[in-house]
């Protein structure tokens, strides 16, 4: 019995149980709202106004920045936040990581366990730039316009969610699946399928 | 202080992200499409295993509730999780995992994910006054409410406390313990 994805599993769930420890819950996809306003403040500087009758001292003219007492439009103010640095420090945890190539251990596993013709139809590709990024492209905006509607995404819903027992974590998860496996089991069947024929 | 934090903190769910192998898109898929659980076990004991740390810490007073957080349940919350499944399948990847990749593996899909969720974060950003208007966020709308009732800022449906909770992380690290590694095609 292999429980390698026993440690594993501890180390996730450690990272979590710190975050909300020390200071919050871990969340990701509001950075990307954040990231997006730093960009649209810096073209139009009157997006993001001081205002004297909100909480957090900051207004939009937008009204998603606005929200809650303008809290998205303090964070575009003044990025060197926690949540934003949080988001920014992932990429460096990863490098680091990966000088491990855990990831491709679970690869072998995997590559050992279903046949080869299934793995042609997980692994995807595509020749041409577009038939490459454009499918990657059009899940980040589904991705991240879904995550925003719903107020979170796998992070701050699923994992940091559900760790609280929230029912929207509950209901984000059952909602992510019911179009997650469809869409994991078939859409790559009809894109790459057509792509490798051509 | 909070800065030096968000850059440990952070980092270290960097680490763990790809540690377990979640920043793999194949992997994701290979999970998604039911084929290859490892991963399933893997985020569903780390979610019963938080839970139930800090339902102990909370137990024994070491924790300060206040940083809970709890966010809404509405319509919104289905119809967004219908959307970002879509692309959650199809690409094999979310938020947190496409930055995490952004520094290792397949960098140019991540990059072409992040740019691709800059835009839809966007979309979303001009349109919330529209949905906000159409009512999306005030249908089905039962606030900020837990299962266990593990602070009087949230409503909960259970009127038990951090004792619930710890169960519950008990019985999901069951349910990770036992689910199958790989599900065996037949025919």
């Amino acid at each position: 019995m292999n429980n390698k994805w026993l440690i594993k599993g501890v180390v996730l769930g450690l990272a979590f149980f710190l975050a909300v420890l020390l200071v919050k819950p871990i969340g990701v996809s509001t950075q990307f709202v954040i990231l997006d306003g730093i960009i649209y403040n810096a073209i139009d500087s009157d997006v993001i106004t001081e205002d004297e009758n909100s909480s957090t001292g900051y207004t939009s003219t937008n009204a998603y920045y606005a929200k809650s007492d303008g809290k998205y439009a303090k964070a575009i103010e003044n990025p060197l936040n926690y949540s934003f640095v949080f988001v920014l420090a992932i990429p460096l945890g990863a490098y680091l990581a990966s000088k491990l190539k855990s990831k491709k251990v679970i690869e072998d596993e995997v590559e050992k366990d279903i046949n080869s013709n299934d793995l042609e139809v997980l692994k995807g590709s595509g020749e041409s730039f577009i038939k490459k990024y454009g499918p990657s492209f059009v899940s980040g905006v589904l991705l991240l316009f879904g995550a925003r509607m719903a107020g979170g995404c796998t992070s701050g819903h699923m994992m940091s969610g559900i760790m609280q027992s929230s029912v929207s974590g509950f209901v984000f998860t059952i909602a992510v699946f019911a179009t997650a496996v469809p869409a994991a089991i078939i859409l790559p069947k009809m894109i790459f399928k057509k792509g490798a024929k051509a | 202080m909070e800065i030096l934090l968000a850059i440990l903190l952070g980092g270290f769910f960097g680490f763990a992200l790809y540690y377990v192998g979640s920043t793999s898109s194949f992997n994701l898929r290979s999970m998604l499409s039911l084929r290859y659980l490892s991963l399933m076990k893997i985020i569903l004991f780390a979610i019963g295993f938080s839970s139930a740390l800090v339902s102990i810490f909370a137990l024994i007073g070491l924790f300060d509730i206040s940083h809970l957080s709890v966010k809404s349940t509405n319509l919104g919350v289905i119809v967004g999780g219908l959307i970002f499944g879509l692309g959650f399948g199809f690409a094999g990847k979310c938020p947190g995992t496409c930055v995490a990749d952004s520094s290792s593996g397949g960098l140019k899909k991540s990059i072409a994910i992040i740019l691709g969720g800059l835009v839809g974060a966007f979309i979303f950003t001009l349109s919330y006054g529209s949905f906000k208007e159409l009512g999306l966020f005030d249908i089905m709308d039962i606030g900020k409410m837990t299962l266990f009732n593990i602070s009087r800022e949230f409503p909960s449906v259970f009127n038990i406390g951090f004792s619930g909770l710890l169960s519950m992380g008990i019985v999901i690290m069951i349910i990770a313990y036992i689910l199958p590694m790989n599900v065996k095609q037949r025919g």
